[in-house]
């Protein structure tokens, strides 16, 4: 009801009241400064009257225009218009007066629509207004929002504890992280392309290049170990990893790195591998001890019954009178004593057996490349370089693979520590070389103090050593090992260094 | 007391897993005259245990469950006084020496002589015999000292500690001839023939008393 009520007010003022007021305001002025007027024209004078529905259309709107014509008829009609002073209208007047209602509406039609046109006109512009500054504003808002968090991927960037950096598709360096720069004592961003690779270490540089080359090529990321010169000329250990970045048409824009401090892990890494070293040393020391002490308890119950079952029997027989029962049983249980010490010896013997090999096909290179990736750390770790010459048209031979790994790790190993303390070159040399009759020679050399020409026939033997912390047992289960292959291993008198060869059989 | 009433009783324990080491061994100490009983775990042995047990224990080192040595620390603990000889096969210093520190009388390492393994137990055998001598007589004087009055337990008291007659009349508020009566009276009820036999006596009294350590 209420509303109902407040919009029928407004309805009133809207098109009743406000026209009225607007078209009775005109009409009035009009009449007003055409009374003076009509004095000097002789014709009854309307054209102020025009003026004042055109004023009342444009103000008040079409409704206005209506109001202000009937007024303005009335007006004129009763004071221009003979008889004057009267409603009633003469004869002549009557198509002067229609022409001017008909003049007054066109006039209150036309103008209230230029007015509604116009206004539509304002209210668009205002509208297109307010738009661009909302846009701008969102725009301004946006943009704060991109920097700052610009400013914090940066903030980022700058506080990881890593050296991080960007490069162009062509590897120019186009961002590094503060870590990066002060690793790298520079001080000016960024250092660029080619200057880059001189911060890896010389034998590692050709190394990365290729790396990122191949990872350029095959377009995805690549990740290496190299070692990096810091400020202060001393090179660590780090792991770069790159990841392109790459337009929708798979085109790489832009490389990211970042550089990752191996050094302590390295380090450590080294000192978990020595830790490994001497225990597994220890422990095959150990389990020698172990497996002899088991050994000797096993034999030595049997014998510690022999011994008590003979003196059993001696005593019975010595007593007065013999005893010849109580003899014979006890020389019964003598004799029952001695398969069981046997026993034991065959069960020690089978342990050692020949049986427990498993042979397979195996090409010796392929071997021998995978052990040098065994031992390229250790190596690395001394100053070793590993040399491969291998025969390229080697036969398969069968072999107990784990055995055969096992013998090369003892040979390479005996010649890395052969190596420890010696000056120059440190290399470690493996060669193949296939001989007639399908024979593989395998050589193991390095550049090490060498074999004493005196003890070279006795290394081979067991519990033979030279080292204060060894077994003895290193070269003899070579031996052994090749001696289940039908194999034989000796020591070559070299030029520098120590040369070990041996000799498998490619199985008919 | 009578060496051959000993012998009878006497046993020589074999705690050995081996069951033909034990019989060798049982064998062997029966061709010598002596008696024994098997063991095949120190569990079984604790388990079989009476305190009448009289002569020695032959021990293996390794056995199931506890072990040689750890039974023999056991029998520390519960005052099983019987003596040990130990056997290994694989004998080390420190293992020796652990269990020559726990007491044991002899260390045999397997395989043996029949005359190492002998005398062993002949010597366990005599130091079984000694501690129960000295228990015996223990016995025997303590059975004396109940059978004195107060009077006279306080002037041996007196006596053993070294006073004459009239310092003792003096602390116990006597005339010395009375004191002279309850300590003749005192040395015959003791069977001490002199004043050194009834120190001595005194000092096995005391130590049955405080029998913390029963080794003197």
């Amino acid at each position: 009801m209420n509303a109902r009520t407040v919009r029928w007010s407004r309805w009133t003022v809207e098109f009743g009241l406000k026209p009225l007021a607007i078209s009775t305001f005109f009409v009035l002025v009009a009449l007003l400064w055409t009374f003076p007027l009509q004095h000097a024209i002789a014709y009854p004078f309307v054209f102020l009257f025009f003026g004042a529905i055109m004023g009342s259309a444009w103000f008040g709107g079409f409704v206005a225009g209506l109001l202000a014509i009937g007024m303005s008829f009335v007006t004129i009609d009763f004071f221009f218009i003979p008889p004057l002073y009267s409603i009633s209208v003469g004869k002549e007047s009557r198509s002067f007066l229609t022409a001017f209602v008909v003049c007054a509406i066109a006039i209150a039609l036309v103008s209230s629509a230029r007015r509604r046109a116009e206004t539509a006109i304002l209210i668009a512009r205002d509208e297109l207004e307010q738009r661009v500054q909302e846009r701008t504003a969102e725009l301004k808002h946006s943009n704060a929002e991109i920097t700052e968090r610009e400013r914090q991927l940066r903030l980022l960037t700058e506080a990881i504890p890593q050296q991080i950096w960007a490069a162009d598709a062509g590897g120019r360096v186009e961002y590094c992280n503060r870590d990066l720069l002060e690793y790298l004592g520079v001080r000016t961003d960024p250092i660029q392309g080619e200057t880059f690779f001189s911060i890896f270490h010389p034998e590692d540089a050709s190394l990365f290049r290729e790396s990122w080359d191949g990872a350029r090529t095959s377009g995805g990321r690549f990740e290496i170990q190299v070692r990096v010169r810091g400020g202060s000329g001393l090179y660590r250990w780090f792991l770069v990893r790159g990841v392109p970045q790459r337009a929708s048409n798979g085109e790489i824009l832009r490389w990211y790195g970042v550089h990752i401090d191996l050094e302590d892990q390295h380090h450590s890494q080294q000192r978990i591998l020595s830790a490994y070293e001497n225990l597994s040393r220890f422990g095959r020391t150990m389990s020698l001890a172990e497996m002899a002490a088991s050994i000797a308890h096993e034999l030595n119950q049997p014998l510690t019954a022999l011994v008590t079952h003979a003196s059993a029997c001696r005593r019975w027989l010595q007593n007065e009178p013999p005893n010849v029962i109580r003899a014979t049983a006890a020389a019964d249980r003598l004799v029952q004593e001695t398969t069981r010490a046997a026993d034991v010896v065959s069960r020690v013997r089978s342990l050692f057996s020949k049986a427990d090999y498993v042979r397979e096909p195996t090409d010796l290179n392929q071997l021998i490349h995978g052990l040098s990736g065994v031992i390229r750390d250790d190596a690395i770790r001394r100053g070793v370089s590993i040399r491969l010459r291998l025969a390229n048209d080697l036969p398969v031979v069968d072999l107990d693979a784990v055995q055969m790994q096992q013998l090369l790790l003892n040979l390479a190993v005996n010649g890395m520590e052969a190596m420890e303390g010696a000056s120059g070159l440190k290399v470690l040399e493996f060669s193949t070389e296939a001989l007639a009759g399908g024979e593989i020679q395998v050589g193991v050399r390095d550049t090490g103090p060498g074999i004493p020409e005196t003890i070279r026939a006795r290394i081979f033997d067991p519990f033979f050593t030279t080292k204060p912390q060894g077994t003895g047992m290193g070269l003899a289960i070579c031996r052994s090992i090749l001696e289940a292959h039908d194999g034989r291993i000796w020591a070559e008198a070299a030029d520098s260094g120590a040369l070990v060869k041996f000799i498998v059989r490619a199985q008919a | 007391m009578t060496g051959d009433k000993n012998r009878s009783t006497e046993k020589v324990f074999i705690v050995e897993d081996d069951a033909s080491i034990c019989a060798g061994l049982s064998d062997l100490l029966e061709s010598a005259g002596l008696a024994t009983q098997s063991f095949a775990s120190a569990e079984q042995f604790l388990g079989r245990w009476t305190p009448d047990m009289t002569g020695c224990i032959v021990l293996d080192v390794r056995l199931p469950g506890i072990s040689g040595l750890e039974l023999q620390s056991k029998l520390l603990e519960s005052k099983i006084v019987l003596p040990v000889v130990i056997m290994t096969a694989h004998g080390d210093v420190p293992m020796v020496r652990k269990a020559l520190k726990a007491g044991a009388v002899e260390f045999l390492s397997k395989p043996f002589q029949d005359s190492e393994l002998l005398e062993a137990v002949e010597q366990a055998f005599a130091l079984d015999r000694v501690r129960r001598e000295k228990q015996d007589r223990a016995q025997t004087i303590e059975l004396r000292a109940q059978s004195l009055t107060e009077r006279e337990r306080q002037v041996m008291g007196l006596v053993t500690t070294g006073l004459t007659n009239k310092e003792i009349a003096e602390r116990l508020f006597l005339s010395v001839v009375t004191v002279k009566l309850h300590r003749g009276q005192m040395m015959r009820k003791m069977q001490a023939e002199s004043l050194a036999d009834l120190v001595k006596m005194s000092e096995l009294l005391s130590h049955q008393e405080n029998p913390r350590n029963p080794q003197s």
